[in-house]
């Protein structure tokens, strides 16, 4: 059979052993085929949906170990499908189990991918280490099945609970990674040092942020929450996002000047880039023109302004800055309104003068066709 | 100029293969840090059929233990004026640039294999004083101002200030006159605390296991017999989330740096050898060592497969030397 199987998800896998299975014969072999074929491509348009659902749900540590447990029995099949690539059989069960095995290998690259965004780290490593880890510890359980960036990504994390006394530095990092057990050295994992920390920080605020949205849309979709208005609800999302910054106050300008360095710029630009368009989108935005752009830098504007002010502010509760980030975000509606006004005006200007103009054409006989 | 040189150079060497079995090979290394007397003394017991390079030469593994040892043996006492006279004083910054990129944290515990005249050693131990003087410092600062809660927590806490845990260096080499040579050095140097010096075999370490922060071995694992396992045992004793660094001569990237790299090596170093410490055999196995060490990407391989991960390494001066780092993790 020349279809190919490759790549295909549970059910479609099922679908095709059931109909596979099936006794041949001759002229019900093409018809089973273009059956087959047919259903696979629907499936197939709903496939990408669901891995998209699975993508999202992915992240969970024991969805992980037993995605660290495929991908062990990936190698091993991996060798088992060379030999047995030769006599491929499609009534026999044995591609097919393999590829069932190969298609949920993507799984867990799927659910590697939203963890890479979280942690700062070079990716280069991430090839060569795979490979690695399950060629010689076969048999060991714990850290072998947690891939370099989660293990990062954890001792990041710890690290943040140390920052009140270290500031942001090696020295936090090494204080974490003791707590968890590793030796100070492993800090040497971590190449830049205290940006990894504070980008790691700024990329869990992040997404933090985005599951608070994500599920104040849902609410708003079920009915069971008023939708806000564009402006209340930029003001709160800002809000919300910089009383992350509140446990970490007294070294968030050291944070701040470690991202203003020159090799951070570039990531910490994406991350500010990625919050602002998370922030209009979650508002309804879905403009496609110059509004897009000028909507994000506005927003842009008003997050840093108020995360300045949020720096020297000494007020209860911070009062003072969400004063500020109502006044800025009322200007930035109020432009918003004169724009649209003038840009009315002019046009009727612009109408009445052509009138004006076309009347005195017609006065002075100018018009006139000989 | 260049011919007569070699003309003596084929001279002495025929001269001095009336008798091989003769302490042979200097390892003079251009850099001259690459004394790495560990070598093995492995020989398993069926290891007298299999042969291993010597330099060029082929000679039995369980002969190269012995004749590393006699080379390093004689070149002891003048290790360090060699060092310098080859590399032109540049091995000092490599080894200045191996401790940057370790970032030794206070409380480390370093064990430094092939340590030989405990360079390595000194550095780490001078760098964490600094960085310990530098965060007390740092701490006093910000109690210049201390509230009553700061107070109040010193009156309890005094005697916690210090780190709970010295750093350590742990000189290791098989051979013991260079340790002979690096204890003079520390004592005419003054450092005293935190060192110590002791024999032993890079693929047989007498250590436990998970005792070390680092491990660190500068231009040493290029003369023992079996790599793979001096790196077994590095992972054996290193702490879990311990680091691996190894300091090596490796492959110019550069065609024409190279080129005269080698003219460098194999004209230059042996006559240095002959006139500094009258011993060309030696410097002569060291610039062949060098050229049958694996390449860069070779040994990153070598050290991952032993069971190290986030393995990387920086060229040096071109790629003339190489720093590979992994993880124990």
């Amino acid at each position: 059979m020349s279809l190919s199987v490759t790549g295909l998800s549970k059910s479609e896998k099922t679908l095709s052993r059931t109909i596979v299975t099936q006794p041949f014969q001759k002229e019900t072999y093409n018809a089973v085929q273009l059956n087959m074929a047919a259903l696979l491509r629907g499936l197939r348009a709903g496939r990408a949906l669901r891995g998209l659902v699975r993508v999202v749900t992915a992240p969970t540590a024991t969805n992980l170990q037993s995605g660290g447990l495929r991908r062990g029995f990936h190698r091993a099949t991996l060798r088992l499908q060379d030999e047995s690539k030769s006599d491929k059989h499609p009534s026999s069960s044995s591609p097919t189990y393999h590829e069932h095995y190969q298609a949920h290998h993507a799984e867990p690259d799927l659910a590697e991918g939203p963890q890479d965004d979280l942690t700062s780290d070079p990716a280069a490593e991430e090839a060569s280490r795979p490979n690695t880890s399950y060629q010689d510890q076969g048999g060991e359980q714990g850290e072998e099945y947690e891939t370099e960036e989660q293990l990062q990504a954890r001792v990041l994390t710890a690290a943040l609970e140390f920052v009140p006394l270290h500031g942001w530095s090696m020295e936090a990092i090494a204080a974490a990674a003791e707590t968890l057990g590793l030796s100070s050295a492993s800090t040497g994992m971590f190449y830049n040092g205290a940006g990894d920390l504070v980008l790691h920080f700024i990329a869990q605020c992040n997404s933090q942020l985005t599951e608070i949205l994500v599920e104040q849309h849902n609410q708003v979709q079920l009915g069971q929450a008023e939708p806000k208005k564009t402006a209340d609800f930029l003001r709160d999302a800002v809000e919300t996002r910089l009383r992350m910054h509140i446990p970490y106050m007294e070294s968030w300008p050291q944070a701040m000047s470690i991202l203003l360095l020159p090799h951070n710029i570039p990531d910490s630009l994406k991350h500010l880039s990625t919050l602002v368009d998370d922030m209009w989108y979650y508002a309804g935005d879905r403009s496609t023109d110059m509004n897009w752009y000028t909507k994000r830098a506005a927003l842009t504007g008003i997050y840093n302004t108020t995360e300045l002010v949020m720096l020297q502010d000494s007020s209860p509760d911070f009062q003072d800055t969400w004063n500020f980030l109502d006044n800025r975000i009322q200007d930035v509606v109020n432009m918003a309104a004169a724009a649209k006004q003038a840009q009315a005006t002019g046009e009727t200007v612009v109408q009445g003068l052509m009138g004006a103009a076309v009347t005195l054409k017609n006065l002075t006989g100018l018009n006139q066709r000989r | 100029m260049a011919a007569s040189m070699r003309l003596l150079l084929r001279r002495v060497i025929r001269y001095s293969h009336r008798d091989i079995n003769v302490t042979a090979a200097g390892a003079a290394g251009r850099s001259g840090c690459c004394w790495g007397p560990s070598t093995c003394r492995c020989s398993s017991d069926d290891a007298g059929d299999r042969s291993t390079h010597f330099g060029f030469e082929t000679v039995p593994e369980t002969e190269k233990a012995k004749k590393v040892y006699k080379v390093f043996e004689n070149v002891a006492q003048k290790y360090d004026t060699m060092n310098d006279a080859m590399s032109l004083g540049v091995h000092r910054l490599w080894k200045d640039v191996l401790l940057h990129v370790m970032h030794p944290q206070p409380g480390a515990q370093l064990l430094d294999v092939a340590g030989g005249t405990g360079d390595i050693s000194f550095r780490f131990l001078e760098y964490v004083r600094s960085q310990q003087e530098r965060q007390k410092r740092r701490a006093a600062r910000s109690m210049q101002t201390p509230s009553w809660g700061d107070i109040s927590s010193n009156y309890s806490s005094s005697e916690d200030e210090v780190s709970p845990q010295e750093s350590r260096a742990v000189v290791c080499d098989i051979n013991k006159e260079m340790l002979r040579v690096g204890k003079q050095k520390a004592d005419s140097m003054g450092v005293t605390a935190g060192l110590s010096w002791v024999a032993g075999d890079a693929e047989e370490l007498p250590f436990d296991d998970d005792r070390f922060d680092i491990y660190t071995i500068a231009f040493g694992i290029r003369n023992v017999t079996h790599i793979d396992q001096a790196l077994q045992e590095a992972l054996r004793v290193l702490k879990p989330g311990g680091r691996f660094m190894c300091l090596e001569f490796s492959k110019v990237t550069n065609p024409v740096l190279s080129r005269l790299y080698d003219a460098y090596s194999f004209n230059m170093i042996p006559v240095l050898g002959e006139v500094i410490a009258g011993d060309w055999k030696s410097y002569q196995y060291l610039v062949e060592s060098i050229r049958k060490f694996p390449d860069q990407e070779e040994f990153k391989h070598m050290i991952e497969d032993a069971g190290f991960y986030c393995v990387k390494y920086y060229n040096l001066t071109g790629g003339v030397v190489a720093l590979h780092s992994g993880f124990k993790l």
